[in-house]
């Protein structure tokens, strides 16, 4: 049986708006982020992969399963949607077991499965606790455990480190690797630093149009030679802003440690750096609308 | 699946909130409509001053009864109707008045207004001597049929008016659904109401045969049960409403609406549980409160050494409230999934409002019709409930039905939600925001 997620030719409409643009992506076994602006079409991609909205046009298959068939696709796919919340008067364990049910897992199923996989989210001495009672992180937590109740094949998440502290986004992204070794993730986010340190593989999204579908090191390998920094003035700095996307600011004093983005190296001062994601998803977010300066 | 969602619906609903005010609703309801009241009738002894009042099926009481009305209204210019059961106070123009005269003149006899007046005249002085004669003289003084106080007047007697020499029964009956034809309906001329015009005194005989025929026939239960159906009806056709809405909005106000579309589980499986456990747990305290009359019933059951049907408020219960909340929750359940909204409680509640008043003129039971909170305010009756049983069985089965039906049309709608159809939610706050 096929183990990847094949999207063909999709079309997604909401009225006459057209939300995604041709989208063909093959996605394997592993961490998959889906990186874009807001509003750039993630959600609906993954709406559309976990048979929450109808494809417009093309085709969508889950491990061999036509999202046109919901109730199969359902089978093996968990879901940790962005506005993520559960009954607030259920106690954890409660939340956790209505949805097993829902899932068709048998009692005995229930009663193994859920103890384990709130010790694996870290929530095992919560499991009495009221939902509305946990903070947000525990929350997120509690989502991934929910999403993998029923040992789905594929796992998709929403924005799901936003509102996170430091502490608990870098917990939850391990967990999330973790998950991956032995299914499909799907990571949705705007967060490059949720990608950088997470994914391997990636697509880019902008206004429903697949900009990047590659390695992370693929990403940063288009713009290599092209980052610099430069220490300027804070009245310089309005000139470079102008003519060169500025990715990062550090302020020293009266001047400014500024990182930019550059075809070739704009003036003497200017040192050649290392390229991050963020360099290149902004070089490439830029390059597609042809803004880029030098 | 089916059976522990059930379960686990059962005791989310045992934890809302509202489930526990309707619980409230139906004691209060309960105790203040027939519990602390009840008292299980006794057997008539003779010689008794009173044994209260009975409609009368003879044709000439109905039409002496039906006359004396429309006389006194014809008289006054205004005449009462309930149309769809609301309360309405008809004056008609001068060409409907004078037909309403022609009428009386062929049914009665009486030749308009001024001898209309004469009549109520001679009835009011003949009423106060009558009051007069019971209590020596000094409590009412002489009214007239203009008197702004004479409604203050306890009648001794009704007026009655003689029906014209020769007018027959069915001349009489087509004379009157006239006369409620123009008074647009719902008048105590048509055809239902008439009938029940005429109440005359019951007697010894009456008073022991009705008490036989509700030990003997309704095994004394029968007859309370449909007594705490009536009552019990009056609050299950409303309530179950307000716990289908709150669930229904249960999963959007808790987000949990895309938690639960993509699980396996089908549709229908997640709409059934919840109606099921809707319904069990509504019937529950229904069925507990109804104990308490059925402990009345076998306790003067065991003093007076009868029988008593033991199941008979479990099988009223079942056969004539649970259709009711079966069709409140099921569309309570339907629009709340259509629209995501709180329409259903508007939607019932006028349904229900129509048909409280609608029942008013058929109290004491026997005229179901398909009126969804069918009415039988008297333990007695059992003659009209045996007749109208036909009837109260097709209403119910098809509010039943329907109740069903409505489940079925819920997870449809439940099921292409799940696939990002039918939000019509959506569209209309979409709307909305493009009006403002």
């Amino acid at each position: 049986m096929s183990t990847t997620i094949e999207i063909r030719n999709l079309n997604q409409y909401y009225g006459r708006k057209q939300a995604l643009r041709d989208i063909n992506l093959t996605i394997e076994t592993g961490m998959f982020g889906l990186l874009g602006r807001n509003g750039a079409g993630k959600t609906t991609l993954m709406k559309v992969i976990a048979t929450l909205l109808p494809r417009s046009e093309g085709e969508v298959s889950v491990c061999g399963r036509s999202t046109l068939r919901p109730q199969e696709v359902r089978k093996i796919v968990g879901y940790l949607p962005q506005d993520f919340s559960m009954y607030p008067n259920m106690t954890v364990y409660e939340a956790m077991d209505y949805l097993g049910v829902l899932s068709g897992l048998s009692r005995a199923k229930r009663r193994q499965r859920i103890p384990r996989l709130l010790q694996r989210v870290n929530l095992q001495d919560d499991k009495r606790k009221k939902v509305k009672a946990l903070s947000g992180g525990m929350k997120r937590r509690l989502g991934i455990a929910q999403a993998i109740l029923h040992n789905p094949k594929v796992l998709i998440v929403d924005e799901p480190t936003a509102g996170l502290d430091p502490e608990e986004r870098v917990r939850f992204r391990n967990l999330l690797c973790e998950i991956a070794e032995e299914r499909i993730v799907i990571l949705s986010t705007h967060i490059v630093g949720d990608i950088e340190a997470t994914c391997e593989d990636i697509a880019v999204l902008d206004e429903g149009s697949v900009i990047y579908q590659g390695t992370v090191t693929d990403l940063i390998a288009m713009t290599e030679g092209k980052v610099y920094t430069a220490e300027i003035s804070k009245r310089e700095l309005e000139a470079l802003k102008k003519d060169y996307i500025v990715t990062s600011m550090l302020t020293l004093g009266n001047n400014v440690m500024a990182r930019f983005l550059a075809e070739e190296r704009p003036f003497a001062s200017a040192k050649l750096c290392e390229a991050g994601v963020e360099d290149a998803y902004m070089y490439l977010m830029h390059a597609e609308r042809g803004e880029l300066g030098c | 699946m089916l059976g522990q969602l059930f379960a686990k619906e059962c005791k989310q609903t045992a934890k809302s909130l509202i489930y526990w005010l309707i619980v409230l609703i139906l004691i209060f309801g309960f105790t203040t409509q027939l519990g602390n009241n009840m008292e299980i009738a006794k057997e008539p002894k003779p010689g008794r001053a009173s044994y209260g009042y009975q409609a009368s099926h003879d044709p000439e009481i109905i039409m002496s009864h039906t006359l004396g009305k429309l006389t006194e209204e014809y008289f006054r210019g205004n005449y009462t109707t309930y149309p769809i059961g609301f309360y309405k106070n008809v004056t008609l123009d001068k060409e409907d008045d004078h037909r309403i005269g022609e009428i009386l003149k062929e049914a009665a006899g009486i030749t308009g207004k001024e001898e209309a007046g004469r009549v109520m005249e001679d009835w009011y002085t003949a009423q106060t001597e009558l009051k007069e004669a019971e209590s020596g003289g000094t409590e009412a003084e002489d009214m007239g049929p203009n008197d702004v106080n004479a409604g203050d007047m306890m009648y001794r007697e009704p007026l009655k008016i003689e029906p014209a020499a020769g007018l027959t029964y069915e001349r009489f009956a087509e004379l009157m659904d006239e006369a409620d034809k123009i008074l647009g309906g719902g008048s105590e001329y048509g055809k239902d109401d008439r009938e029940m015009n005429a109440e005359v005194p019951k007697t010894y005989e009456d008073a022991k045969k009705e008490y036989n025929t509700l030990i003997e026939k309704d095994g004394l239960t029968g007859g309370y049960a449909r007594l705490f159906c009536d009552y019990m009806g009056i609050f299950l056709g409303i309530l179950p409403v307000f716990l289908a809405v709150t669930r229904g909005m249960r999963d959007r106000r808790a987000v949990m609406q895309e938690l639960i579309y993509t699980r396996r589980c089908p549709s229908l499986t997640v709409v059934a549980s919840r109606y099921l456990a809707m319904i069990v747990m509504l019937v529950l305290p229904v069925l507990a409160l109804s104990v308490f009359p059925l402990a009345k019933c076998m306790n003067y059951a065991r003093t007076a050494g009868i029988t008593v049907d033991m199941l008979a408020f479990v099988k009223y219960t079942f056969g004539w409230l649970m259709p009711m909340i079966m069709i409140a929750a099921a569309l309570g359940m339907f629009l709340t999934e259509l629209t995501d909204t709180a329409a259903a409680v508007l939607v019932q509640g006028a349904w229900w409002f129509v048909a409280i008043f609608g029942g008013v003129q058929t109290l004491r039971g026997g005229m179901y019709g398909w009126n969804l909170v069918p009415r039988h305010n008297t333990e007695f009756n059992w003659q009209g409930y045996h007749d109208g049983f036909a009837q109260l069985a097709l209403n119910r089965t098809l509010y039943a039905a329907a109740a069903l039906l409505l489940t079925l049309l819920t997870a449809y709608i439940y099921s292409q939600k799940r696939k990002g159809r039918l939000q019509i939610r959506g569209k209309i706050l979409a709307n909305r925001k493009s009006k403002s």
